[in-house]
């Protein structure tokens, strides 16, 4: 069973002559253990799909299933729910609490999830450790780099133990280096400890790392490409598929 | 420590200021409400102390009914009563003593007064138990000795052998004391005894008790027989034990209510800052909340998160407001402590914090807190997840301002019908209803508001100023709500300026009326009924032979009892009252009022009681007196200044001596002769008051002195708190414009990049800040005008008659207030502004 299947999935926003279409007909499947990256110029529609992939948006037609469960007959705390245990979230801008420490952001997804505090924090000690933070779990937010920040966040989104990570540009703030070690940290998110990542970039160099790369342009799928991961050659492919379309 | 706990702490602690300043709105309403409520229970135990002691262990006390005296013959109706194995009877009242002559207490400061018992010597130990801890009882055939309780002895020193000078009808009279008694177990109350006979003489009442004590015989019912006396001794006495002073307790409920209404009101400023903060927190945290709602926190989670600091801040702030509250009860009572042991001679104990008053101080406090926090934790929970993948900081969307405005339109006509209807409570309710009514349609008049102050505003910054009026047109609702924390506050300001204006306009006319003999020998508690102890007619006959005296009026006072109320009844000569002192009028001619009063039983009721009652004139009262009830018919609604406070009717001297049996003078009053040396006369007057230590003579002139410096005293304390009152609304005026920055972090970073200096943006902030202290300026004049005017008007309901004064100072004082908060609050967030990042502010969306 694919761990995400969308069928017909629509998105409209706005209304009459308003109305934009960010996302229209989109069937899509994502097997469990996958690196899928979404690519696409500005506006394709990208985003719009990972938010209704991760519950945080509604659909205007069309359906979202999750591991076979149709999101859409989910009320509010049952999505909530679904998104405390199914999937873990990465965002452009790292979105870390500024008052938490970095082993306590970690734990946050536990804590909700009615983790007792001591478990929680050795949970979240040992991600940290997996993203090679064990020594930064004090600090702040503020006294951390940008990759550093993500490398948290990651840790944050593998602590609740999900079966699916879902990034928004994990990579659009950081440098190129930087970029290229959350890139390779996705990689073993997948290779090592055997989670599906559905991950949305409009970097060639970064969607390079992913197994599949699904092509968007005006809002419906135009093309898709099949990689053997992270080699040069990949990169070359990728842009240009991107030029092409 | 749970989780959500540390994360709410851990946000207070990194917004410091923004915490402590808050927390100080709440911690300033709890800190009045607790303080006050704090002193009120000193205040009224200081009047207890007054009261006579309770016989417990007696089986029946028997009173006035009036709680005047009665003859002694009504102990022998007791003594033959079925079942009656003993009976005494005393004349017990409080004295207040000559400063002179007044021992001195361990603090230093003088005792102000006693309660004299005259006991029978005789009877008296076979109904109550007297404890001797040293020398003796007092004795058949006893003259002018006292015997003093443990308490009074261990206070002032004094002991058998000493003597203790009293004021007396004729003068003063020195005891003897020979013994000092044990008190009742905890029992504080300074406690004289002496013999009945000499008592009598003293307060010029021969042949008078006020009270009746007695034992039932082994055996008998206790009930029956209290029943059988009663029945026997026919109507004007009543069970139970009398209480002198206890009229003073009504003034004192006035000033606890006023007082929790001030710190009522301080709260809701503090619940509108609460409100203000939370909702900046909200705004600045949207991120945080979308990111934790993507995570898979359920919208309880979140209101949980804001409340939980909501109540932290409670609880921090209602904390710092119960300490605040001890010491400023503590404070307090420092200063009015010797104001009063001078003014009404009653020594005030520490505060005294009742668990009530825990309960509602904490309760309000906190709850204030939560309350205020709820709207913005909701808000916070409707924050959907999306936001956290959406750097833009959401604009704070506003319903229509059509609904609410009407509804507010709604509460000012309520709150009118409320003044209109005369009734006190719903005047007062008419009037916080009137300022939430305009909070309401504000955002409806911020428009226009804003249009004419932002043109006055170009004058001087002229293009910042366009866009501020602009920024503020385009959230009315914001705009409203900040100016009205600003409103609040000021009203406040301006309604008490206006209040206090006509209270000291109004007391002076009630003075220059009521006090304006040219010479005054006045006793020494404020309140005639407070335990002065009269002069026969001899004092009032030397002050007439004074050469050069034209004229003297005296003033009798007696409790008599009208209906369920005790009132003081105070006896005037109809002659020669109206020439030398007066009454300010409200009902009734003056001069027909007087002549009606030397005709019959007739009254003039004041202010207060008439108001109580809703009396008129023409109408007919039954007066219980000693002697039976008696009609006394309504001439006219008029008082005095000493008794503006208090349920006080005038009846004629004579009526007064034959229905009430009081032919004492507390008050005299004299003119002198428009061509006598006043230094001669003021010499002579001299002497005469040497022989009369519960009088001091005053001249009218140094009593208007003595007086504007009370109440200068107690204005300068309310225009401080006034002005405290007015700084929470300048926390609520930074938060909103911090708010407003952060919202427009892009719009400013464009402004910036096309040209804008930082001078410019900082400008345009303080412009805006100036604009919404402005609004919240013109709107608490207006609330604060029409507060004050239902707060005097209020006041003249009661029946404490008073002309509205406009408060020019209070006004000038508010507007001056409001501007320089305008700018104060405008220059945090300017130079947050004007030091923005420029790309960093361009790269926010």
């Amino acid at each position: 069973m694919a761990i995400v299947e969308t069928k017909e999935l629509t998105k409209v926003y706005g209304r009459g002559d308003a109305a934009v279409t960010a996302l229209r007909n989109v069937d899509l499947r994502v097997e469990p253990g996958e690196f899928v990256a979404v690519m696409g110029p500005s506006g394709c529609g990208k985003s719009t799909l990972l938010h209704l992939v991760g519950g945080l948006d509604r659909p205007t037609s069309g359906r979202v299933a999750l591991n076979g469960e149709d999101l859409s007959e989910l009320g509010d705390d049952a999505l909530t729910r679904l998104r405390r245990r199914e999937i873990g979230f990465v965002f452009q801008f790292y979105n870390l609490i500024p008052v938490l420490s970095a082993a306590e952001n970690v734990a946050l997804p536990l804590v909700l999830d009615g983790v007792s505090p001591r478990k929680a924090r050795s949970q979240a000690q040992m991600w940290l450790e997996r993203v090679g933070l064990s020594d930064r779990s004090d600090h702040r937010p503020d006294e951390l780099s940008g990759g550093q920040q993500q490398r948290v966040a990651i840790a944050r989104a593998l602590a609740g133990e999900p079966a699916l990570i879902l990034a928004d540009e994990p990579t659009g703030n950081l440098d190129s280096r930087a970029g290229d070690e959350i890139a390779a940290l996705l990689r073993r998110v997948v290779d090592e400890w055997k989670r599906t990542v559905l991950m949305v970039t409009h970097d060639p160099r970064i969607a390079a790392y992913a197994d599949r790369i699904i092509f968007l342009k005006d809002g419906t799928v135009v093309d898709e490409a099949h990689l053997s991961g992270g080699d040069d050659g990949a990169e070359k492919l990728v842009r240009q598929r991107m030029e092409g379309l | 420590m749970s989780y959500y706990i540390r994360l709410a702490l851990r946000y207070l602690w990194g917004r410091r200021l923004r915490t402590a300043l808050t927390t100080l709105a709440i911690a300033f309403g709890t800190m009045l409400i607790f303080g006050m409520n704090g002193l009120v229970p000193a205040v009224e135990a200081a009047y207890r102390q007054q009261l006579m002691q309770a016989a417990s262990q007696v089986d029946l006390t028997i009173t006035g009914e009036t709680r005047g005296a009665f003859p002694e013959t009504a102990l022998e109706v007791v003594r033959g009563t079925p079942g009656v194995a003993y009976a005494t009877g005393s004349l017990a009242r409080p004295v207040v003593l000559s400063p002179a002559d007044a021992p001195v207490l361990p603090d230093g400061s003088r005792l102000g007064t006693v309660v004299l018992s005259g006991i029978d010597p005789e009877t008296a130990p076979q109904v109550r138990r007297f404890e001797v801890v040293s020398g003796r009882l007092l004795q058949p055939g006893d003259g002018d000795v006292l015997v003093i309780s443990e308490s009074l002895a261990r206070r002032t020193g004094l002991g058998p052998g000493d003597r203790l000078r009293l004021p007396s009808a004729t003068g003063a009279a020195t005891f003897e004391i020979v013994g000092v008694i044990a008190g009742e177990p905890g029992a504080v109350s300074d406690d004289v005894y002496a013999p009945l006979a000499a008592a009598q003489a003293l307060l010029n009442q021969p042949g008078r008790i006020n009270t009746i004590e007695a034992l039932a015989a082994p055996g008998s019912d206790v009930q029956e027989v209290r029943q059988a006396a009663l029945a026997r001794l026919g109507s004007g006495y009543k069970l139970g034990e009398s209480q002198v002073g206890s009229e003073m307790q009504a003034a004192v409920k006035m000033g606890e209510v006023a007082f929790n209404l001030f710190g009522v009101l301080t709260l809701a400023m503090a619940g509108f800052i609460i409100f203000n903060t939370f909702r900046t927190v909200v705004v600045e945290r949207r991120r945080d909340i979308g990111m934790l709602r993507a995570i898979g926190a359920s919208r309880r989670t979140v209101i949980g998160l804001i409340l939980t600091e909501s109540l932290l801040q409670g609880v921090i702030g209602t904390a710092v407001g119960l300490c605040g509250g001890y010491l400023l009860a503590l404070g307090m009572g420092a200063i009015v402590a010797p104001l009063w042991s001078q003014a009404l001679r009653l020594s005030l104990g520490g505060p005294v914090f009742k668990p009530v008053t825990y309960v509602l101080a904490i309760g309000l406090g906190i709850g204030v807190t939560v309350v205020a926090g709820l709207w913005p934790a909701i808000s916070a929970g409707r924050v959907p997840p999306l936001e956290a993948l959406r750097p833009a900081v959401g604009e704070v969307s506003w319903k229509p301002a059509g609904r609410r405005a009407a509804f507010g339109v709604a509460l000012v006509v309520v709150a009118l019908l409320g003044l209109a209807s005369g009734n006190l409570n719903l005047a007062s309710l008419g009037a916080v209803l009137f300022l939430v009514g305009l909070v309401l349609v504000g955002p409806v008049l911020v428009r226009p508001i804003a249009g004419v102050f932002g043109r006055l505003l170009e004058l001087v910054f002229a293009q910042e100023g366009r866009i501020a009026e602009g920024n503020l047109a385009r959230q009315p609702g914001r705009a409203a709500i900040t100016a009205s924390a600003m409103t609040i506050g000021l009203a406040i300001l301006v309604a008490l300026g206006g209040m206090m204006t006509s209270i000291e306009s109004g007391l002076f006319r009630y003075i220059d009326r009521s006090l304006g003999a040219d010479y005054l020998l006045m006793p020494h508690s404020m309140v005639l009924g407070g335990g002065n102890v009269g002069a026969g007619p001899e004092l009032a006959e030397a002050i007439r032979n004074v050469p050069g005296i034209a004229g003297v009026t005296t003033v009798r006072l007696a409790m008599g009892r009208i209906g369920d109320t005790d009132v003081q009844t105070i006896g005037i000569d109809p002659e020669s009252y109206p020439r030398i002192a007066g009454l300010e009028f409200s009902a009734g001619d003056p001069e027909e009022a007087f002549a009606a009063l030397a005709e019959g039983r007739a009254l003039i009721a004041n202010g207060i009681f008439s108001a109580q009652k809703g009396l008129q004139v023409g109408q007919e009262l039954t007066l219980q007196t000693p002697e039976g009830p008696k009609t006394y018919k309504v001439v006219g609604i008029g008082m005095d200044f000493l008794n503006a406070k208090l349920a006080t009717v005038y009846i004629s001297q004579e009526n007064l001596a034959r229905d009430l049996h009081e032919t004492s003078d507390v008050l005299l009053m004299a003119d002198q002769a428009a061509d006598a040396d006043p230094t001669e006369v003021r010499a002579q007057l001299e002497r005469i008051v040497a022989q009369y230590p519960a009088f001091s003579l005053l001249s009218g002139e140094e009593l208007r002195v003595e007086y504007k410096q009370m109440f200068g005293m107690a204005m300068r304390l309310l225009q401080l708190l006034m002005v405290a009152l007015a700084v929470p609304s300048l926390i609520a005026l930074m938060n909103t414009l911090g708010i407003n920055v952060l919202e427009r972090t892009r719009e400013i970073g464009v402004l910036r990049a096309v040209g804008s200096t930082r001078r410019q943006v900082q400008r345009m902030i303080v412009g805006e800040s100036l604009l919404l202290s402005a609004l919240g300026t013109a709107f608490g004049l207006l609330g604060g005008l029409w507060l004050g005017y239902v707060l005097v008007g209020a006041l003249n309901e009661t029946g404490f008659k008073m002309p509205y004064y406009f408060p020019y100072g209070g006004l000038m004082l508010a507007v001056a207030v409001g501007l320089v908060f305008g700018v104060i609050a405008g220059l945090v967030p300017a130079r947050r502004a004007a030091r923005m990042d420029l790309l960093a502010a361009l790269r926010y969306e």
